[in-house]
C-alpha cells in the first residue's frame, strides 16, 4: 500500500475531527446520563468513609 | 448503550487502560504520522553535505555543555528575525541533525546562521571568556575547551551510529573518521587531503583554536560553530528567488 | 521498614538488588574508557547499598498476618521524605542558575559547575525528583484508600520508588559529567531511559493489580488521573527516547529521528510531559486531598469526568504550538494552536470545580494554610492554563516565543500550581501517615505559604516583564526601517529582572526548607508519641477484617 503525504494529512484532518466529535458526544452522554447520577453521588462522598483499614 | 459500555469499561480496569491509551495516543499518532512522509514535500537540497567528524564532535560538545538551553537554531519566518539572523530556516537544513537543536529559548542570540560571521580567533576568545569580547554578556566561560584534548578514537563508531539512524556516511568516511578529525584542524598535515576529498572542497580547513598540531575540544566546537547554516545554501537560494 | 517485609520479600529485595549491582559491575567494566563506566560504578554502589539496607535488619522477626488488615504506607512515607529532599536540591540549583544569569561568574572554573550542566539538574530535580516522588507517594496512598484494597505485595512499591530514584540519581550525576541527550525534560541517556521503562511497567502493573482487587465498584476519579499519568508518560517516554547508542559500552546515543520529525516528536513529548506529568497526576492529587481536607465532596463529579476526557484527548494535539513560524508544516501549527485554545475549557472546568468545592468553606481556607495552598494552586492552575492557551495563539507566540515569558509561564504553573498543590497535599498527608493529630507547627505552614506565594508572584512578574520587553526589543524598528536594538541591548535590559527572579526563587527555596524542617519535626514528634503510648491507642479496635487470598 502506498500512502502519500497528502492522503495522510487528509486522514489526520478528517478522521481527527470525527474522532473528536464522537469522543465528546460519548463522554457527555456518559457524564450526564440520569441513571449515573446515583453512582456519581456515591463516588463523590466515598472518600469520606472510614479509611483506616483495607475493606472498611 | 454507550453508557452501558462505559460502565463496563470502568468496572474492568484493563478496559479503562485501553480507553485512556486510545483517547490519548491516537491524537498524537494522527498528528505525527504525516510528518513521516514529509520528505515528499520538503525542499530538495542536493548540495547538502554531512558534518565532518570534527564538526560532529563539536556538535556533541555543544550538546554536552547544554548550549541549546540558551541558543536556538531556528530562524522563524518573521521579518525581524530574518533581518537580524538571515534567511529563515528550512526543514531540509536540519535533516541530518540527530537530534535537532532548534532550541526553545534565546537567552543568547540564534545561531542557525552563525557560520562565517566571526573569525575563529573571535570564537576562541569568546568561548574562553565571553566578557573579554562582549563586556555585558552573561554567557558562561568555557575555558576547559582549550585545556581538553579532543577524544577522536571513537569517532568512527559515532559516524557508524549516525549512519544507522539515516545519515549517509560512506564506508571511507567511517574508516577515516579519526584521521579526518585531526586533518581538518591541521591543514599542513598529510591527513588534510583526505578531508577535502571525502567532504568537499568547501570544508573549513584550519587550526581552529589557533594552535596547529594540537587537537582540542575548542577546535571541534569552533569547527561546528563555523559550519552552522553552511551545510547547504538552499535557504539563501530560496531567499534570493523570493526577492526576484 | 525492613521488619515489615516478609522473609520472602527480603530475599527478593536482596536478589533484585544483587542483580542490579551485577548490571552496574558489567557497565563499569565494558564502559571503563567512558563516562558510562562511572555510571556503572554508581549503579553498583546503589545496588550494594540496597543490599546493605535489607541485610541490616534481615534477621528481624517476620511480621504477623495482622499487617494485611492495614494499608501499606511505608513506601508513601519514604516517598514523601525523598520528595522534599529533591525539592530542596532542585530548587537550590534553580536559585543558582538564576543567579548565574544575573552574575555569570558566580561559579567555579570547572565544567560540572557551568550553567548548561547544572540547569538540567534544576529542571529534572524539581520535575522528576520533587514532583515524581510526590506523585508516586501520594498515588500509593490515594489508590489504597479509594479502592479499599491493600497494595498486592510489599516488594513492588519499593522497587518502583527506589528504582525511580536511581533514575533520578543517574540523571543528575549524568548532567554534571555532561551526559545528556539534549532533549528538554528527556535529557537522560538510553540506559537510564531503559531502566525507567522497567520501573514504570512495574508501577503500572502495581496500579492495575490493586485496582483489580478493589472493594469499591466505581474507580474514584483521582485514580483516573493517576492512571492517565502513568500510561501516557510511558508512551511519551518510549517514543521520544528512541535512539541508537554509539556502542553498548558508551553513554552517548543518537536519536532515531532528525530535524523536523525530531522537533515534532520532542515537543509532542515536551508538551504532554506538562500535560500528563505536571497536570494529570497533580489533578489526581487535587481531586483527593482538596475535598478530604475541606471536608466537602467535590462540587461536580460529572464535570470532573468531562474534564478528564477532555484533557486526555486534547493535550495530545497541542504540542506543535511550540513550533509556530518554524519549518514545521503550517497545518500542524494551526492544529496545535486550535487545540491549545480549546483546552482552556476542560482546564477551567477543573480549576472551577476545585474552587466551587471550597465555596461555602472560605472560613476554613482563611484559617487553614494547608487548604489555602490547595486553593491558591487551583487559582494558579486556572491562570496558567489561560496563559498557555493565550500564548499558543500564533500572533502572541511570535512575541512570546524564545523569551523569558515562556519561563514565567512555566513557573506560574510549576511554582503556583504543581508545587503548591503538592505542599498542600503533603501537609494534609503527613499527619495521617505518621498518625499524629497535626503537623509539628501550623505557624511554619503559614510562614511557608507566604514565602511560597510571594516568591511565585515576584518570579512570575519579573519574567513577564523581562519576556515582554525582550520580545518587543527584538522586533522594534527605527524610523529609518532598521532594527533598533542589538541583541546584547536586550540582554542588558534583563539584568534587574534576573535579580528579581533570583530573589523570588530564593524565597520559594526557603519555603521548601521550612516545609522539610516541619515534616522532619512532625516525624520526630510521632516517634516520641509512639514511645509514650503503648500500642495502637489511636486506631479503632480490629474488627476482625477478613484476610484476603494471596495476602
Amino acid at each position: 500500500m502506498d500512502v502519500d503525504h497528502h492522503a495522510l494529512v487528509g486522514f489526520a484532518k478528517s478522521w481527527g475531527l470525527f474522532y473528536l466529535v464522537a469522543m465528546a458526544i460519548g463522554v457527555l452522554i456518559y457524564a450526564l446520563w440520569p441513571a449515573n447520577r446515583k453512582r456519581f453521588d456515591r463516588a463523590k462522598t466515598s472518600i469520606f468513609d472510614k479509611d483506616d483499614r483495607p475493606g472498611d | 448503550m454507550r453508557e452501558f459500555f462505559h460502565r463496563k469499561l470502568e468496572r474492568n480496569a484493563i478496559g479503562f487502560v485501553l480507553a485512556i491509551i486510545g483517547v490519548s495516543a491516537i491524537g498524537g499518532f494522527v498528528e505525527i504520522a504525516p510528518l513521516f512522509t514529509i520528505h515528499e514535500t520538503v525542499e530538495k537540497a542536493p548540495d547538502m553535505r554531512v558534518y565532518t567528524p570534527l564538526e560532529l564532535a563539536g556538535r556533541n560538545i555543544y550538546i554536552r555543555e547544554g548550549c541549546y538551553a540558551c541558543h536556538s537554531q531556528m530562524i522563524r519566518t518573521l521579518r525581524d528575525e530574518v533581518e537580524r539572523y538571515g534567511p529563515y530556516s528550512l526543514a531540509v537544513e536540519s535533516k541530518y541533525d540527530h537530534p535537532m537543536l532548534w532550541g526553545s529559548k534565546r537567552t543568547g542570540p540564534d545561531l542557525a546562521r552563525l557560520g562565517g560571521k566571526y573569525s575563529d580567533a573571535w570564537h576562541v576568545a569568546h568561548l574562553y571568556n565571553p566578557r573579554d569580547v562582549v563586556p555585558q554578556s552573561v554567557m558562561p566561560k568555557y575555558g576547559w575547551l582549550l585545556r581538553n584534548e579532543l577524544k577522536t578514537e571513537d569517532l568512527g563508531r559515532h559516524l557508524a551510529a549516525q549512519r544507522t539512524v539515516g545519515v549517509p556516511y560512506t564506508d571511507a568516511q567511517i574508516a577515516n573518521a579519526s584521521a579526518d578529525a585531526y586533518g581538518q584542524a591541521s591543514p599542513d598535515s598529510p591527513y588534510a587531503a583526505g578531508v577535502t576529498e571525502r567532504y568537499g572542497e568547501a570544508t573549513n580547513m584550519r587550526a581552529f583554536d589557533g594552535e596547529p598540531g594540537r587537537l582540542t575540544e575548542m577546535d571541534a566546537v569552533v569547527a561546528y560553530l563555523q559550519v552552522l547554516g553552511r551545510l547547504t545554501d538552499a535557504a539563501q537560494k530560496q531567499a534570493a528567488a523570493a526577492e526576484k | 521498614m525492613i521488619a515489615a517485609l516478609t522473609i520472602a520479600e527480603r530475599q527478593r529485595a536482596i536478589s533484585v538488588s544483587a542483580l542490579l549491582a551485577l548490571c552496574g559491575l558489567a557497565m563499569a567494566i565494558v564502559g571503563r574508557d567512558d563516562l558510562f563506566g562511572v555510571h556503572g560504578v554508581i549503579v553498583l554502589l546503589f545496588g550494594l547499598g540496597c543490599i546493605g539496607l535489607v541485610m541490616s535488619n534481615y534477621f528481624a522477626p517476620e511480621p504477623s498476618e495482622e499487617r494485611l488488615t492495614r494499608y501499606y504506607d511505608d513506601p508513601t512515607k519514604v516517598g514523601i521524605v525523598l520528595s522534599l529532599g529533591w525539592a530542596v536540591v532542585g530548587m537550590f540549583f534553580g536559585v543558582w542558575v538564576a543567579a548565574l544569569l544575573a552574575w555569570p561568574d558566580l561559579t567555579f572554573d570547572a565544567a560540572w559547575a557551568s550553567f548548561g550542566r547544572i540547569r538540567p539538574i534544576h529542571t529534572s530535580g524539581v520535575i522528576f525528583g520533587f514532583g515524581g516522588n510526590a506523585l508516586i507517594a501520594t498515588s500509593f496512598h490515594v489508590l489504597q484508600r479509594t479502592t479499599r484494597a491493600r497494595l498486592p505485595d510489599q516488594f513492588s512499591p519499593w522497587f518502583v520508588l527506589i528504582g525511580y530514584n536511581l533514575f533520578c540519581v543517574l540523571a543528575a550525576t549524568g548532567y554534571l559529567m555532561g551526559i545528556t541527550q539534549s532533549k528538554e525534560y528527556a535529557e537522560p541517556e538510553w540506559y537510564a531511559d531503559l531502566w525507567l521503562v522497567i520501573v514504570w511497567v512495574t508501577y503500572f502493573l502495581l496500579y492495575i493489580r490493586t485496582l483489580q482487587r478493589r472493594k469499591e465498584p466505581h474507580i474514584y476519579v483521582a485514580n483516573w488521573y493517576y492512571m492517565a499519568f502513568i500510561l501516557v508518560v510511558a508512551v511519551l517516554h518510549i517514543v521520544n527516547n528512541l535512539a541508537v547508542p554509539v556502542s553498548f559500552g558508551e553513554a552517548k546515543s543518537y536519536s532515531l529521528f532528525s530535524g523536523v520529525q525530531d522537533a515534532m516528536t520532542q515537543w509532542w513529548y515536551g508538551h504532554n510531559a506538562v500535560a500528563f506529568f505536571l497536570t494529570s497526576g497533580f489533578l489526581g492529587m487535587m481531586y483527593y486531598y482538596l475535598p478530604k481536607r475541606a471536608g466537602r465532596p467535590i462540587y461536580s463529579y460529572r464535570l470532573s469526568i468531562i474534564s478528564f476526557w477532555g484533557i486526555t484527548f486534547m493535550y495530545m494535539w497541542a504540542g506543535s504550538h511550540h513550533l509556530h513560524y518554524t519549518a514545521l508544516p503550517q497545518w500542524v501549527q494551526t492544529l496545535g494552536m486550535t487545540f491549545s485554545v480549546v483546552l482552556l475549557v476542560p482546564s477551567w472546568a477543573s480549576a472551577g470545580n476545585a474552587l466551587a468545592t471550597l465555596n461555602g468553606a472560605w472560613g476554613k481556607v482563611r484559617d487553614d494554610a494547608t487548604l489555602r495552598f490547595m486553593m491558591v494552586a487551583a487559582v494558579f492552575y486556572g491562570l496558567s492554563t489561560f496563559e498557555g492557551s493565550f500564548m499558543a495563539i500564533r500572533a502572541v507566540n511570535s512575541l512570546s516565543h524564545y523569551t523569558d515569558w515562556t519561563v514565567g509561564h512555566v513557573h506560574a504553573g510549576a511554582l503556583g500550581w504543581v508545587a503548591m498543590i503538592t505542599f498542600g497535599s503533603l501537609y494534609a498527608l503527613v499527619p495521617w501517615m505518621w498518625k499524629v493529630e497535626r503537623m509539628y507547627s501550623p505557624k511554619l505552614i503559614e510562614v511557608h505559604f507566604w514565602l511560597a506565594l510571594s516568591g511565585t508572584v515576584i518570579y512570575v512578574f519579573a519574567m513577564w516583564n523581562s519576556g515582554i520587553i525582550q520580545g518587543l526589543m527584538w522586533r522594534t524598528y527605527n524610523d529609518s526601517g532598521t532594527l533598533a536594538y542589538s541583541f546584547i541591548d536586550s540582554v542588558v535590559a534583563m539584568h534587574p529582572y534576573y535579580i528579581a527572579r533570583t530573589v523570588g526563587g530564593l524565597l520559594f527555596l526557603l519555603g521548601a526548607i521550612v516545609a522539610s524542617y516541619n515534616v522532619w519535626m512532625t516525624i520526630r514528634m510521632s516517634r516520641a508519641q509512639a514511645v509514650g503510648a503503648a500500642g495502637d491507642g489511636d486506631l479503632p479496635a480490629l474488627q476482625g477484617a477478613a484476610l484476603q487470598a494471596g495476602e
